[in-house]
């Protein structure tokens, strides 16, 4: 044998050790497509059961849309399954360059380039911009891809704390004698719902300079008027010099990422960027598909507008029944227990009453901001949030939280 | 947004620079599926001209197959198109499990853990095992991603010369105090279709408590006897560790990878990995995809013994044209033309000739090494490899690059 019991037992101990402190992640298996409501196998070898989904990122509701679904076939009939190469090789069809088109029109860019996903994008964009005389300062809440392609990249890393524009001032005065710099950011952060102050860090970044890139995944096809992103939310579209985005969230959700933006950053991603030149792009059938949704978004505000107002009608009935929720206008409604175990035991709770939902705790969140995230989409009918809000109401009940303030719920279970 | 005027300029130098040094890639459109026969636009505008494509992983010809085509058109019937979430939120379908365990069959393997790609599978593969107490001992021509995963881990790391078992058993004695060691390889080669050592590597793993890794991604489907890869093919199946290998190449083409190996290991990955845990996994379509691709192999050795068939028909023939040709079983057949120039000369006449193949010089293989690599599929006839053949050799007539044979 190639290994030692000497490694057997380490990883066994270390998987342990991960079951010993409550952190380990069990798979609940979906049987049927992802919708607003889903049949769950959960635990494995249960009796497959129906639920209301309220923690997808389907936030338009289009991940298994008619529409969608025919695209998808139709384009599995002109430009087949796989391409089994890498871009430059023999990997790119006029598709591909009509849905790079169609994203640089959508998100008002100069030009776009795919990547298999936006780890990947986020995973190789830093590197193709800057060296080691440059700087990166970024937000300190940043998406993991992103911290994992600031590792990859040579330039000097600075955080600031989470949207705190003084913070982010004092650093860009730090950073004067770089060459070049980047301020770096989530568009929307995903376990608050909060949006990035694209106004003011985009007027930093004209006065002192420097590059702007936003992650936008928990934003394109629905934040903003028409959908555009955070960059419209906040007025300032054309002023983003690089927008990294997601396939596999609101449009449609089955993979597939791009680096959007200044045509050279682009197109400089295309000779450079190692996930791009190393890696197969998105496959043909769904870049028929995600042509299709662009297509939908564009013609119409149907969609966001109905999740705009999901959103708002559940934030408000939440917040009536007397949840304590992290203000915003986002689908992501953080419901805040502060307490772990509770966010653990309300979330199964939940499920038996047909509704599901995930907790989430230290360390995904800071120690003592457990909270369930739920995920309005557009899919959700008016019953469907009203079957949620009486669950957790009546959840809520049951651990005497409802109209309980933070410190309230803390003195009853702890942080 | 920056200096408008200084960071366009600064970055539009780079491409200059790019263009000037003849690296600036240039993509080619494909107005078709994925085939032996492709209708490619090229250059951008022109009239698009039907070619025969060597120079794509399809090497089993499933990238547009009918059988896979149909189980993808069920999969999305019944599984959706999308997940919009990660696995361990709502984004882990029943289908996904039966592909981890169908893999896990097909490789013999204990378990396997899906990724959204090889490349994925290899940049979160080390971190999530080894700290700074382990060492890495790479060969040198590890695929780019093995060596981003590697960039992303604390352990120590170490290089071997390619293919050197010498070297390799060299860096094992420096590193016996180390908690850990894991040797990384790819299977197959990709610039040159060479295979690793692989039994050689399990003895020395053996003999130094070492783990061993392989990229088995231009293996897996088509290598060794029932196309289990290049663990089969050695005889060395059970041996390793940890395999990584692709959907994206024999098995399809679309996209997906996985990592594949001790049951231990895979447990820790799903817990650990980041590109796993922050990331969607494989669309249902193409696990739908994938699992017809795997029942057809195993139902079968049509394809993978078609296309043995025709690399050795290949090969043997252009080597009888007076080409020089890297040795080897792999259906990765690189005709070495050494010169740069050549190389490209060679690829455009080719492509006139309606041969779509690419040429691979510095700094993707050594300086003097410049090559064509020719890839074979098991979709090819007989007669697109004769006109390859013939094409070959009016061109290289032409370009005087022939042998006396």
């Amino acid at each position: 044998m190639a290994y030692s019991e000497k490694a057997k037992v380490f990883y066994d101990n270390e998987l342990k050790s991960i079951r010993g402190a409550g952190l380990f992640k069990e798979e609940r298996y979906i049987e049927s497509p992802q919708s607003s409501t889903i049949v769950v196998e959960y635990p494995p070898g249960a009796e497959p059961k129906e639920v209301i989904n309220l923690c997808a990122n389907n936030y338009l509701g289009l991940s298994s849309h008619p529409a969608v679904l025919d695209a998808a076939r139709c384009g599995l009939e002109t430009r087949g399954y796989g391409m089994s190469s890498v871009r430059f090789i023999c990997g790119t069809q006029d598709t591909h360059r009509e849905l790079e088109q169609k994203l640089t029109v959508f998100l008002g860019t100069e030009d776009t380039v795919l990547f298999p996903s936006c780890m990947e994008a986020n995973a190789g964009l830093f590197e193709v911009l800057l060296d080691k005389e440059d700087a990166m300062i970024a937000d300190r809440l940043v998406h993991a891809s992103i911290v994992d392609g600031m590792r990859l990249c040579k330039a000097q890393l600075f955080n600031y704390k989470h949207s705190n524009m003084a913070h982010l001032e004092e650093k860009l005065q730090e950073t004067q004698s770089c060459r070049l710099r980047l301020i770096i950011t989530d568009g929307v952060f995903s376990m608050d719902g909060d949006l990035a102050k694209l106004d003011q860090i985009c007027d930093l970044a004209d006065k002192y300079d420097a590059m702007v890139m936003v992650d936008d995944s928990h934003a394109t096809g629905f934040v903003g008027k028409t959908g555009r992103g955070t960059h419209e939310y906040c007025g300032v579209m054309g002023r983003i010099d690089a927008i990294t985005t997601t396939l596999g969230k609101a449009l449609g959700g089955a993979a597939g990422g791009c680096v959007s933006g200044r045509k050279e950053i682009v197109e400089l991603c295309r000779q450079r960027a190692r996930p791009y030149l190393f890696s197969n792009t998105v496959p043909p059938v769904v870049v028929a598909a995600s042509i299709r949704v662009i297509d939908l978004i564009s013609s119409s505000t149907d969609r966001r507008d109905t999740l705009e107002k999901n959103t708002l009608y559940f934030r408000e009935k939440m917040t009536q029944a007397g949840f304590d929720i992290k203000e915003g206008f986002h689908p992501i409604v953080p419901i805040m227990l502060y307490n772990a175990k509770l966010a653990q035991d309300f979330s199964r709770d939940l499920f038996a009453e047909g509704i599901y939902v995930v907790g989430f705790f230290f360390p995904v969140v800071a120690q003592g901001q457990a909270r369930i995230r739920t995920q309005i989409s557009a899919n959700h009918t008016k019953a469907q949030l009203d079957k949620a809000i009486a669950a957790f109401t009546k959840i809520g009940a049951k651990y005497s939280i409802l109209g309980k303030k933070k410190e309230e719920i803390v003195a009853m279970y702890g942080l | 947004m920056a200096q408008n005027g200084k960071v366009s300029e600064f970055y539009r130098n780079e491409l200059i620079e790019l263009q000037n040094a003849d690296l600036y890639k240039e993509e080619r459109y494909i107005h078709s599926p994925q085939s032996a026969k492709i209708a490619v636009e090229y250059p951008r505008g022109a009239t698009i001209k039907e070619v025969l494509n060597f120079c794509a992983n399809n090497y089993l010809g499933l990238s547009d197959h009918p059988a896979l085509i149909e189980a993808v058109k069920s999969g999305l019937e019944k599984y959706g198109y999308g997940m919009s979430s990660v696995r361990f939120i709502c984004g882990t379908q029943d289908l996904h499990i039966l592909l981890e365990r169908r893999m896990a069959e097909f490789l013999g393997t204990e378990d396997t853990i899906l990724y959204s790609s090889c490349f994925d599978a290899n940049a979160g593969l080390f971190e999530a095992l080894l700290g700074e107490e382990d060492a890495i001992i790479s060969d040198e021509l590890n695929h780019a991603s093995i060596i981003d995963g590697i960039r992303l881990c604390k352990a120590e790391r170490h290089r071997y010369k390619h293919l050197d078992m010498n070297d390799l058993e060299h860096h094992l004695q420096q590193t016996g105090q180390r908690r850990f060691r894991m040797i990384a390889t790819d299977g197959v080669f990709s610039m040159d279709g060479h295979l690793a050592n692989l039994p050689a590597i399990c003895d020395l793993a053996a003999r130094y408590d070492a783990l061993v890794m392989v990229d088995d991604s231009h293996a897996t489907g088509f290598i060794g006897k029932t196309g289990r890869g290049t663990g089969e093919y050695f005889g060395v199946l059970g041996k390793i560790d940890i395999l990584t290998t692709t959907f994206g190449k024999a098995l399809g083409g679309s996209s997906g990878g996985c990592i594949s190996g001790r049951k231990f290991l895979v447990d820790l990955l799903r817990q650990r990995s980041r590109p796993y845990l922050f990331s969607n996994t494989l669309s249902p379509l193409v696990v739908a995809g994938t699992l017809k691709a795997i029942e057809l192999l195993e139902q079968s050795t049509h394809l993978r013994d078609k296309l043995e068939e025709n690399t050795r028909y290949f090969r043997a023939n252009i080597k009888r044209l007076g080409f020089e040709v890297e040795e080897g079983v792999h259906p990765i057949v690189p005709i070495m033309l050494h010169e740069a120039s050549v190389v490209q000369s060679m690829a455009r006449e080719l492509y006139e000739e309606g041969i779509y193949v690419v040429g691979f010089f510095y700094p993707v293989v050594p300086r003097g090494k410049a090559r064509i690599r020719v890839q074979i599929s098991a979709a090819h006839e007989k007669e697109h490899l004769d006109k390859a053949l013939s094409a070959f050799s009016t061109v290289g007539k032409r370009l005087g690059v022939l042998s006396a044979a």
